[in-house]
């Protein structure tokens, strides 16, 4: 059995628009997701019981659903209630709010978690309620949270395996294209999982490279 | 000679590396049935990987364990260099108990639990007759009523009579204590040492690592002074105490004035 | 709203998600705990290659996975139905994930006590089977659990493939009575329900088990 790679790469610009698709749409969504989820982790760390269990209650069912399901929900669903929208849209929003949910908990946590030094130190120099938050405690939790957040940015990127479904151009969809023209299918998935694999490993290393800085700044506070 | 007893424990030529480091330096000890000999020594003197060298839990680099006669580890007694069997060197192990520093109780199990849990799979005894003695044995050591309690709730002290309850369940020819009260708060560490007492007046063969002085002048019958991981020194426990003949054994003693 | 006969159609793409995920969560989690296994033995080839095929699936969307095994494969000679397919697809997934949890476990464990079982002349494998074992299942229970709700919700991966789970009947329904929000939104009813019973039985597993042994 030979393998018919050169088939694969003579289509190599339909897989490399596939994975510049996932990338940039994982890329804003994480980016978007990370700044509503920081909007979100106020009430859910909030003092008023009634707030934080509107938020929780959020956050949870945020987590609990299935991102294809997701997906239909608002590429299928919505336009009943009125609002229709094309598919890069539905993806870009589907993605932002699967991911704010878990950004959420993933601050909530890494905020629960820091010492308390910093922040003591923060309130003893007069920081209070926004201005803490903004610029004490945030900062900190940014730091914590750096291979949380690579874990997730990878478990965003193979859901977004899911947006094949609805033909929206990302690697899967391009895999799949090049594997049902050419009757290629092993080696075009093998290669898009491949590719799927070389983008994980570089997130890692991201990760890596981000949390030798955490350490050098942690240092430079007297950790 | 046919009338010489054979030892219970015998080191020949003992030698053990870590990482270029030599930890035991030709280490030659023979233990007779019923004495209770204590190893004592500054800290990282090796007495802990010369203990763990009699029951192969470290695999001595160059020398000998014999075990009344037999040889631990390799197949032959004549010094032929075929390893044991796991199987082989488990049932060797069974004839010889252990109490650490830590206890190592295996916390998914009762205080009973895990004193019958060898005897019944590893010596293959029936469950009502391994049942029978573990109770006996707790009873022995002052916890007959913790007997299906978990480790967790046990204190310090419990739990290492437990251990060494354990060990004894096994029905070993020699027991090994590596610093067994180290690990323990103060007032904890009276009822340990009294099991031990008994144990040792009872006549079992024991070698105790310890930095209990009190206790080693009371119940051994010989001390051996390890010091960079060569003996220094063995002599019976009052001529060790009273007068000891080298002068790194004189200098450590004084810290014990 | 819905018409009961339409909730009877999407409780049987339920059935099919829990039947696909069950099996699926059965033969991934001991598989994982093979491989993880496969770490630990001298052999480096096997730990190498253990080490390798954990990080690549664990690295691939379920949904590739799952194509690449079922398009994939009659490739190299092995015809699959979509169903087995859909389930080797997702047991090799999670199974990937489940050797990392084991092995994090399996590290994790006191040497000590491991020391003490050695000591009373068990075997290596006696030792795993009495002692170390029955501890990590318990201290891996919460990752393992963890893992099986993530599998649930890829389990709509299979649809690609022609397995008809809840999420493809939800599609269905939609796409033939133009009424999208009902089953979609029931869909994700059944799907919260199931994870919240999956997590509610976890969590009182292990409040039991933390009584009864205390902090293992």
């Amino acid at each position: 059995m030979t393998l018919r790679l050169d088939v694969i790469w003579k289509e190599w610009l339909q897989f490399a628009l596939g994975l510049g698709n996932t990338v940039w749409l994982c890329a804003v969504s994480m980016l978007l997701s990370l700044l509503l989820g920081v909007l979100f982790v106020v009430p859910l760390m909030s003092r008023r019981r009634y707030v934080r269990a509107v938020a929780r209650t959020a956050v949870d069912s945020g987590r609990c659903i299935p991102f294809l399901l997701l997906t239909y929900l608002v590429y299928y669903a919505l336009p009943s209630l009125g609002l229709s929208l094309d598919k890069w849209t539905a993806a870009l929003i589907t993605l932002v709010i699967y991911n704010t949910a878990y950004m959420a908990e993933i601050l909530r946590a890494a905020w629960v978690h820091l010492p308390p030094g910093q922040t003591e130190a923060g309130r003893a120099f007069g920081y209070t309620g926004i201005r803490l938050f903004r610029r004490i405690i945030l900062p900190q939790v940014l730091i914590a949270v750096g291979p949380v957040v690579g874990n997730q940015l990878i478990q965003l990127i193979k859901d977004s395996a899911f947006l094949s479904i609805i033909t929206l151009p990302e690697l899967t969809y391009a895999a799949n294209s090049v594997q049902s023209f050419y009757f290629v299918p092993f080696e075009s998935f093998l290669v898009a999982t491949l590719l799927y694999w070389g983008l994980c490993g570089a997130v890692e290393y991201l990760v890596q490279r981000g949390e030798r800085l955490a350490a050098m700044v942690r240092r430079g506070h007297g950790h | 000679m046919a009338t010489d007893p054979v030892p219970a424990v015998e080191l020949r030529g003992l030698v053990k590396q870590f990482g270029g480091h030599e930890v035991l330096v030709s280490i030659d000890l023979a233990v007779m049935p019923g004495e209770t000999v204590c190893i004592v020594g500054p800290s990282g003197s090796g007495k802990s990987t010369l203990l763990r060298c009699i029951n192969w839990l470290e695999r001595p680099d160059r020398g000998s364990v014999f075990l009344h006669g037999v040889r631990v580890g390799y197949r032959r007694s004549d010094g032929g260099n075929v390893l044991m069997s796991d199987p082989e060197l488990a049932m060797l192990r069974t004839r010889v108990g252990m109490v650490f520093q830590h206890f190592n109780l295996w916390p998914h199990m009762t205080a009973l639990g895990n004193v019958i849990e060898s005897p019944i799979h590893v010596l293959g005894r029936p469950r009502g007759e391994a049942v029978a003695e573990g109770e006996r044995l707790l009873e022995k050591v002052g916890l007959a009523d913790k007997r299906d309690v978990y480790p967790a709730f046990l204190s310090g002290g419990q739990m290492q009579r437990v251990a060494i309850a354990r060990a004894l369940a096994m029905r070993p020819e020699v027991l090994l204590f590596d610093e067994a009260t180290s690990a323990l708060d103060p007032e904890l560490v009276g009822e340990v040492l009294a099991v031990m007492k008994d144990l040792a007046r009872e006549g079992r063969t024991m070698i105790v690592v310890t930095h209990e002085m009190k206790f080693a002048r009371e119940a051994a019958s010989r001390v051996v002074f390890l010091d960079n991981g060569r003996i220094v020194e063995i002599a019976p426990a009052e001529v060790f105490f009273e007068k000891p003949a080298s002068e790194r054994a004189r200098q450590f003693l004084e810290r014990y004035r | 709203m819905l018409k009961w006969s339409t909730m009877l159609d999407l409780l049987r793409g339920a059935g099919m998600t829990v039947t696909v995920s069950c099996l699926a969560i059965a033969a991934g989690v001991p598989l994982g705990l093979l491989l993880a296994l496969a770490r630990t033995r001298r052999a480096r080839g096997l730990r190498w290659l253990s080490a390798v095929y954990s990080s690549f699936v664990r690295a691939a969307p379920v949904v590739t996975f799952t194509m690449l095994i079922f398009f994939g494969l009659p490739a190299l000679g092995v015809s699959l139905d979509p169903l087995p397919a859909a389930v080797i697809a997702l047991t090799l997934n999670t199974a990937a994930f489940n050797a990392e949890i084991w092995r994090a476990a399996i590290m994790d464990f006191p040497r000590g006590q491991l020391e003490a079982a050695l000591a009373m002349g068990m075997t290596g494998s006696v030792a795993f089977r009495r002692i170390v074992f029955p501890q990590i299942w318990r201290a891996s229970l919460p990752a393992l659990v963890n893992e099986m709700t993530l599998l649930i919700k890829a389990s709509p991966a299979v649809a690609i493939i022609g397995v008809v789970d809840l999420t493809r009947k939800a599609r269905q329904i939609a796409a033939t009575t133009y009424e999208p929000l009902p089953p979609f939104v029931a869909a994700a009813v059944v799907y919260g329900l199931a994870l919240a019973l999956l997590v509610a039985g976890a969590r009182t597993l292990e409040r039991s088990l933390r009584r009864r042994y205390g902090t293992l």
